[in-house]
């Protein structure tokens, strides 16, 4: 019995130090990035001498950076609303029906998160080519929105399977038809699910380099435009921008989680 | 049944889920402002039932009857039937008096009239405060009116109740079955009301169905199916009982005569007479056998001994061993100071013919 409680707390301590490791190896990247950002010269690393706003000022007066930030967001929101009309429709037939060749339906629509992005964007390219479809915006929210369905259909159906049956029996019992009970009942059940699904969606469109790389026409998206910067090397306005599209996307996701669990707890 | 035009006509259900016989041709009829109880054990047929009243699922064969006209495939938004669901199902993200009026909106009726309908029925069930709570927000109990009130709103011909006081504790539900039956008296509704529970049954309905293996076992009141079941089957899934296996010795009238274990006992004779020596079961109640410090006259008396006595508040209750009848065992209730008075000398049990009932099978 005195062993125990010992072993226990010796292993605690480890397992903290492992959790302290990680979180040490995931955030002294990001630290260091927005240290910089703020530092008064071009040249990157220690010591800090004096602080500065210029590098910020910078990019917020630069129009091409702030287009380029536009088009980025214009992008994310057009793809994520495609993919949650076509993804709520997925799920919606698929959850909680047997037909023959369920599981191979389930498998297609999963298959673009899985495909390595390289490789769909190639194969976007050519198929676009084919098509006659000019590379830019349109080519690009139709890329996105293809790799983003399958986490749409797979949020909106985890929620959809935990949806009471006698839900809808009792919307049709008290006189609604199929389709005013999917919209005055299901729908609203998966609100939240779709709202979890809108912000992911958001965030992995932003954050995407292969397929807009790929599939862009002249005007870059944010992070082809980081890149094209990095070609002339590393400058403390990277640094700017990247900071403000992680506090960005930082608190649009954190927002997101407390929002869609606080949803999940009163339904 | 002998209503002309019954409210419901239930014509020869059948329904099988694959090889599994859910109902076996199930004929009856509903009276307007019956409470009827479909009762028996998960799987006996009664939600299968319900279900097809409802409209969520198509008997196999057969057809069910509303008010004159044949339902059977309608689907449930056609129907003037609404259900309690066992879980209650209401409407998470709307309010009380949103989910009440849920099935108004969609008869089309007006605003205003919808509005009237909704706080009518709220304050007939007492719920007038909480008409802009969300359902997460009430008790277990008001959740339960909630839903009643959401089904009785659209003024259905027929209540369909699945098991709804079976979330609740059991001091509510007490309480509750008062008030249901007190609610389907002052609508008039007829209730169809389905549940595993024979105490629920006893203390609500006009008429009870008995349900097993998709088949009636018996279909009369309350005090028909405790006092005289017509089965094995209901005697034991009724109330508690004593059941006394024997032969049949002969008859005497409306009597059947028994011989139990040498003992000459007298009872009801049950639907088809059984021959002489065939054996036949017989159903005697708890509380019907009277103790005796002598030889009773009575049609029915054996003599035993206690050996055992559980005190349970307002009665006692008492296991006798018969004389000279090795492993029989009769369980009777006695008021508690009887049961203290009783010793461990021997006594005389008896019973009335009335309290014996004797079953086929």
């Amino acid at each position: 019995m005195n062993d125990r409680p010992e072993l226990f707390r010796g292993n605690r301590i480890f397992l903290a130090c492992i959790y302290w490791a990680f979180v040490l190896y995931v955030f002294v990247p990001l630290i260091l990035m927005v240290l910089m950002g703020f530092k008064d010269s071009r040249f990157i690393g220690f010591p800090i001498r004096s602080w500065t706003l210029e590098w910020y000022t910078g990019v917020f007066a630069d129009t091409e950076v702030l287009s380029t930030f536009g088009y980025s967001i214009a992008i994310a929101v057009l793809s994520t609303l495609i993919s949650i009309l076509v993804g709520t429709w997925i799920a919606v037939l698929l959850e909680g029906r047997k037909f023959a060749g369920r599981g191979l339906t389930f498998g297609l629509t999963l298959l673009p998160a899985l495909v390595p992005g390289i490789i769909s964007a190639i194969a976007f390219r050519i198929y676009a080519r084919w098509l006659g479809i000019e590379p830019g915006m349109g080519a690009i929210v139709w890329a996105h929105a293809v790799h983003n369905v399958p986490f749409v259909v797979l949020v909106v159906m985890a929620r959809l399977s935990t949806l009471p049956k006698s839900q809808i029996e009792a919307a049709r019992d008290l006189g609604a038809d199929p389709l005013i009970t999917f919209l005055r009942i299901t729908l609203p059940y998966l609100v939240p699910a779709i709202l979890g699904a809108s912000i992911f969606c958001l965030l992995l469109s932003f954050d995407d380099f292969v397929r807009s790389f790929f599939l862009g026409g002249y005007e870059p998206t944010l992070p082809v435009m980081i890149f094209a910067m990095l070609r002339s090397g590393m400058s403390p306005e990277i640094n700017a921008i990247a900071t403000v599209a992680l506090v960005l996307t930082a608190a649009i996701g954190l927002w997101a989680e407390r929002f869609t669990r606080r949803m999940n707890k009163e339904r | 049944m002998t209503d002309p035009e019954p409210l419901v006509r239930i014509e020869g259900l059948t329904k099988h889920f694959g090889e599994t016989v859910a109902l076996d041709d199930l004929t009856l009829d509903i009276a307007r402002g019956e409470f009827v109880t479909f009762l028996g054990p998960s799987g006996c047929g009664k939600s299968t039932t319900l279900r097809i009243l409802g409209g969520f699922e198509r008997p196999t064969r057969g057809r069910v009857i509303l008010d004159g006209a044949d339902v059977t495939n309608q689907p449930p938004e056609k129907r003037q039937v609404n259900m309690v669901f066992q879980d209650y199902a209401l409407f998470p993200h709307m309010t009380v008096a949103q989910n009440v009026s849920f099935g108004l909106e969609l008869k089309g009726m007006g605003k205003a009239e919808i509005k009237r309908r909704s706080d009518e029925i709220l304050s007939f069930l007492e719920l007038e405060s909480y008409g802009s709570r969300y359902p997460i927000q009430l008790s277990g109990g008001q959740r339960q009116r909630v839903a009643l009130a959401r089904a009785l709103a659209p003024d259905p011909a027929l209540l369909l109740l699945d098991e709804p006081l079976g979330a609740l504790d059991a001091k509510l539900r007490g309480q509750v079955q008062q008030e249901l039956k007190s609610i389907q008296r002052r609508t008039h509704k007829t209730f169809f009301f389905v549940t595993h529970d024979q105490e629920e049954a006893l203390t609500m309905s006009d008429r009870i169905v008995v349900l097993n293996h998709g088949r009636v076992e018996q279909d009369g009141t309350p005090e028909e199916l405790y006092f005289r079941p017509a089965s094995r089957f209901v005697a034991e899934f009724i109330g508690e009982t004593n059941l006394l296996s024997g032969r049949v010795r002969g008859k005497e009238d409306d009597k059947i005569v028994m011989d139990w274990h040498g003992q000459t006992l007298r009872g009801l004779a049950p639907q088809g007479s059984p021959d002489q020596g065939e054996p036949i079961t017989a159903s005697v109640r708890l509380e019907k056998l009277q103790f005796h410090s002598e030889r009773p006259e009575m049609p029915n008396a054996v003599r035993g001994r206690v050996v055992g006595k559980t005190f349970l508040g307002s009665r006692m209750a008492m296991e006798i061993a018969v004389d000279d009848v090795e492993d029989a065992m009769l369980r009777a209730y006695v008021d508690a100071e009887t049961g203290a008075r009783v010793g461990s000398d021997p006594v005389w049990i008896g019973w009335d013919v009335d309290s014996m009932a004797m079953l086929t099978d």
